[in-house]
């Protein structure tokens, strides 16, 4: 190829599974946050107050894309927007700490109060992200805005405590259905807004579908299924989409490869090589140990790095969520692997 | 052995509560031992539970199932049992490290050892290092057992031991450490006494540490 692409052509045409020079390194935001406490504390734009505003959301974003390297930006910083819309009670956290459930507002899928659609575009934070996503892809019309969502299982399990929930999953097997399905409506809504403000791409994360958790019978029942609906719908507005699975994977790989997401985003103790050769089909993105950012030297993470673009990694990306108190320096060790070795 | 604890048996592992119950009441009825059919029946169809868990033949919605009927036997036959019957239970508390609401693991850990004759004292989620620490005393436990699932919180896992230290107590209890991204490695890193990749392997970690060699 004899002219560079930008970040954003590298990136879209890699989940087209087209020709690219050299494999796009990012960080999608949501549960792989990268609004680490030393850059907020260098630029003053900070968390808890940067997930309720949409200047500071913006601000902050263009930050850690700016600091960091990674080429996109990315947002929101937490994964408890599509909950709160739907009920759920959420602590916001501190500078160091993300948000959370603060107590998720259902005992059973049986009780569940199901709202209208259209409760997103009414949401003050799904507002504030969504303006938020416009202001990024105005910023740098070369860089992708990917906007992030919490998974349909990560939702559900937000809303319905999570140990009834998951016995419900088999117990109340067409209430759960019902549930999921409504929750899995509503994120489609959310995500179109993102799309139609000018996000490029959908990251999902759904950290409550593990094989681990669900067994490859209800990871196929439930997380493929519905994250398959969300996806399909997704790729009739003409976008694409990352999709994150946590855990080992061994007991579901078959199940994986049903997935219609455009890359397949692992932990770190996955085996992206070995996936490659048994999914052939599958775009790989990962999977920087993020105990080695936060722990490591910038060496060793370079080190590292060199490692997956050896593997022939599509998309290289940290393996999970960031801890706030990675340092700076590591990350940059990080991007600059992948950057500076291509000029 | 009576062919009904057999049968209790069976019933947990079949996820089976009806016929839990009715079983239950049966063993009353013909006046067999309560304990030993909590013992025999219930608890042993929990241990075959945890170990087609560990054998990835069943996950996390089975296992709590298994639970919730084995449960009802247990309230069934409670009232029934002789005085005598009871084993002194060993102590732990048990809870999620501060910033991460992530409960599933730390809830499986709690109830497998509940139905390995331990007391369980639940702090629930996103508890701060000192109050593992402050409950530990209140409540004389011999572990306190940290569970997290998110790499955010790993920090406040090591204060916990820190914070031990510091107070003079490290060797008072025992702190066991699990979760998705804890590893042998960190807990050694930490200083904790021990690591559990799973629930199973905890109730055997926890037996070990109070001296009930199984």
């Amino acid at each position: 190829m004899t002219t560079l692409l930008s970040p954003k052509d590298r990136l879209l045409r890699t989940l087209a599974k087209q020709s690219v020079d050299r494999p796009p390194v990012i960080c999608p935001g949501g549960m792989m946050n990268s609004a680490v406490v030393e850059i907020m504390k260098e630029t003053g734009h900070t968390l808890p107050s940067a997930h309720l505003s949409w200047e500071l959301m913006t601000a902050l974003a263009a930050d850690v894309q700016n600091y960091t390297s990674f080429e996109n930006f990315g947002i929101p910083f937490c994964m408890t927007i599509e909950a709160e819309v739907l009920g759920s009670e959420i602590n916001y956290g501190s500078l160091e700490c993300e948000p959370k459930i603060q107590k998720e507002i259902f005992n059973s899928v049986k009780e569940v109060n199901f709202l209208p659609q259209g409760a997103m575009s009414k949401n003050h934070r799904v507002a504030a992200v969504v303006q938020s996503i416009y202001n990024l892809s105005k910023i740098n019309s070369d860089i992708p805005v990917i906007g992030s969502l919490t998974g349909p299982l990560s939702t559900a399990a937000s809303l319905v405590d999570p140990m009834q929930f998951l016995k419900g999953l088999r117990r109340e097997a067409e209430a759960s259905h019902r549930f999921m399905d409504y929750v899995c409506d509503h994120l489609i809504e959310y995500a179109k807004l993102m799309k139609d403000n000018g996000a490029s791409v959908i990251s999902i994360a759904d950290p409550t579908a593990t094989g681990e958790i669900l067994g490859p019978k209800m990871f196929e029942e439930y997380a493929v299924t519905y994250l398959n609906k969300l996806i399909d719908r997704l790729h009739e507005m003409k976008i694409p989409v990352i999709v994150h699975i946590c855990g080992r994977m061994e007991a579901v790989k078959p199940q994986i490869a049903m997935l219609h997401g455009d890359a397949l985003s692992v932990d770190a103790f996955v085996s992206l090589k070995n996936l490659k050769s048994e999914i052939s089909s599958v775009t790989t993105m990962g999977n920087l140990s993020t105990y080695l950012l936060e722990f490591g030297t910038p060496d060793k993470v370079y080190l590292q790095t060199e490692r997956l673009l050896a593997d022939r990694i599509d998309i290289i990306a940290p393996a999970c969520g960031l801890s706030t108190s990675t340092p700076l320096d590591n990350i940059k060790a990080f991007t600059k692997a992948i950057i500076e070795r291509h000029g | 052995m009576s062919e009904l604890f057999q049968k209790l048996s069976d019933a947990v592992v079949d996820m089976d509560e009806d016929l839990v119950e009715e079983l239950a009441y049966r063993v009353i009825e013909e006046q067999e031992d309560a304990f030993e059919a909590i013992d025999k029946g219930l608890t042993k169809g929990m241990d075959r539970a945890g170990k087609l868990f560990e054998e990835q033949e069943y996950f996390v919605p089975e296992l709590l199932m298994c639970a919730d009927a084995m449960n009802i036997g247990v309230e069934i036959l409670k009232p029934h049992i002789k005085v005598n019957g009871l084993r002194e239970k060993h102590k732990v508390v048990i809870g999620v490290i501060e910033g991460d609401t992530h409960d599933i693991g730390k809830n499986l850990v709690k109830l497998m050892l509940e139905t390995s004759n331990f007391e369980v004292i639940d702090l629930g989620r996103d508890v701060p290092p000192q109050t593992f620490i402050d409950r530990a005393i209140e409540e004389e436990v011999e572990i306190i057992m940290i569970s997290s699932l998110m790499t955010t919180t790993m920090d406040a896992m090591a204060d916990v031991v820190t914070n031990l230290r510091e107070q003079g107590m490290k060797d008072r209890f025992k702190v066991v450490v699990g979760g998705g991204p804890i590893s042998q490695g960190f807990a050694d890193k930490i200083g904790a006494d021990g690591y559990s990749k799973d629930a199973a392997n905890a109730v055997r970690l926890c037996q070990k540490i109070v001296g009930e060699v199984v």
